[in-house]
């Protein structure tokens, strides 16, 4: 009698699509603003001032030194009982993704910019350029071709590790593969569909990555 | 009045005091080769001159302009372009790229003329018709035959020289040295490093040979080969060494 019941049915597939969604959502967003941040940081990083190149180092190294269901937990948990202010497991998944991939940016950033030799540099200003028209005409689009395929590949790191968010709550598609294998008690099939649909998503990311390294490529 | 005045400038990285109280002109007009054994401050006198180095104490005047104010940087820059001995060109843009963008860019030049303008000056390097290669497809001394052309993109009166052709082979090097006597034919103010004694001979006016930060000999190119050469036994087997490559 309970037959029906360990069965997959239309409604679970609107179930998990739903739940890729809330995956590629928050990972969306949080990719986007973890690169803006990460931009800036990275920048910040390269200043030729000591001190200001410093200061993202007290942002940095804390994301990349813990794992990031630790920052998750801080935020979600921690965080509301010395400041307050509760979040929505949405908001802490956001927050917490975002600040990650910034940190994780802003290395990428800040090798990216290290990596064009010095002598680009003095060219462009020997050209009569001012700083700023060297980075922009000269820099960034070198610094591009070495960023791009590495943010592709940190941006699909962030979509699984974005996997953690169940532990706070949310339905995303980890969390619902985990409701759908309690109730249908079959998981080797439900955890193949989990695996092919991160697979899915992941893989032509990371043909896109390949693409646009050569669109961007240039040799030395 | 001289184009460039170098007033008893001193400049040191960390301990090391390259300059100390020096001082040398450079006129309105006329080719200078500058010699001196490795690790002397002729490449540190060049990046003073364009403020690519800022200078301790003295000053610098290029027009009557002092490098230590930043906002005669510009200026001074599109004044005296320079060739590096490295290959500078850009990666990610091709060869007419390379040349127009700066004038584009800077000097809010007309694309179209920067365009016509930048042909002009390839065919001038012998590189007419090599306008859409990468940098990766030219040789060493194509790719300094660009970074003059390039150089020229910005009407300098002068062009600062930092061994220009030490990385390229004798043939490479004597098509550089071909342009140059060119531009020199021109007009265009020359401050050049360089080994290539032949190429001083031929087109230098003046010749001024450094050695650890101090002007030891400042002649005429005639004066400089005939006598001071023979004067001076430093200069002498400096001269000699070289020539022995
Ligand atoms: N960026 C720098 N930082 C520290 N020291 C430097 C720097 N640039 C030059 N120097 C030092 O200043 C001195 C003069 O160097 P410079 O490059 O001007 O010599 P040079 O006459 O051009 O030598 P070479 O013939 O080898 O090119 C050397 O002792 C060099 O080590
Ligand atoms: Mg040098």
């Amino acid at each position: 009698m309970f037959e029906k019941y360990l069965k997959l049915t239309a409604y679970d597939a609107v179930f998990l699509l739903e739940a890729t969604g809330t995956s590629l959502w928050i990972t969306l967003v949080s990719i986007s603003i973890g690169t803006v941040i990460g931009v800036v940081m990275g920048i910040l990083r390269n200043s030729r001032n000591k001190l200001v190149s410093a200061i993202p180092l007290i942002y940095i190294e804390p994301l990349r030194n813990s794992p990031l269901i630790t920052q998750l937990f801080l935020v979600y948990y921690g965080l509301p009982v010395v400041s307050g202010i509760v979040l929505d497991s949405n908001t802490a998944a956001i927050i917490t993704l975002s600040l990650n991939t910034g940190a994780f940016f802003s290395v990428l950033m800040h090798n990216s910019i290290k990596a064009i030799p010095g002598a680009q540099w003095e060219a462009g200003l020997a050209l009569g350029h001012s700083r700023l028209s060297v980075f922009i005409n000269f820099i960034v689009p070198q610094v591009m071709r070495l960023l791009v395929p590495q943010a592709i590949t940190l941006y699909i790191n962030q979509l699984q590790c974005s996997s953690f968010v169940s532990l706070i709550g949310l339905i995303d598609l980890t969390k619902a593969g985990n409701i759908l294998n309690l109730r249908t008690m079959r998981p080797f099939l439900i955890w193949t569909i989990m695996f092919a649909i991160y697979f899915i998503i992941s893989y032509p990311l990371s043909q896109l990555a390949k693409k646009l390294e050569q669109k961007v490529a240039f040799s030395y | 009045m001289p184009m460039i005045e170098v007033k008893n400038i001193r400049k040191s990285f960390g301990s090391n005091t390259v300059f100390d109280d020096f001082s040398v002109n450079f006129d309105q007009s006329g080719v200078t080769v500058i010699l001196g054994p490795s690790g002397t401050g002729k490449s540190t006198l060049l990046r003073c001159i364009n403020g690519l180095e800022t200078i301790d104490a003295g000053d610098i005047l290029v027009d009557s302009l002092s490098v230590k104010e930043k906002r005669n940087l510009r200026e001074i820059r599109l004044a005296c372009g320079m060739v590096f001995q490295q290959t500078t060109l850009f990666p990610h843009l091709d060869v007419l790229e390379n040349l127009v963008i700066s004038p584009v860019k800077i000097q809010k030049m007309d694309r179209k003329e920067a365009v016509d303008k930048a042909r002009a000056l390839l065919d001038k390097v012998g590189l007419g018709g090599r306008e859409h290669s990468k940098h990766n497809e030219l040789s060493g001394g194509e790719q300094q035959r660009i970074a003059i052309a390039r150089a020229m993109m910005m009407n300098p009166r002068a062009l600062l020289l930092d061994e220009i052709t030490s990385a390229l082979d004798p043939e490479m090097t004597a098509e550089v040295l071909r342009i140059l006597e060119k531009l020199a034919g021109d007009g265009v103010v020359m401050l050049a490093v360089t080994h290539e004694i032949s190429f001083a001979q031929r087109v230098a006016d003046r010749v001024i040979f450094l050695e650890k930060g101090n002007l030891v000999a400042d002649a005429s190119v005639d004066d400089f080969f005939s006598g001071i050469k023979s004067n001076n036994e430093r200069i002498a087997r400096f001269l000699q060494n070289i020539s022995q490559g």
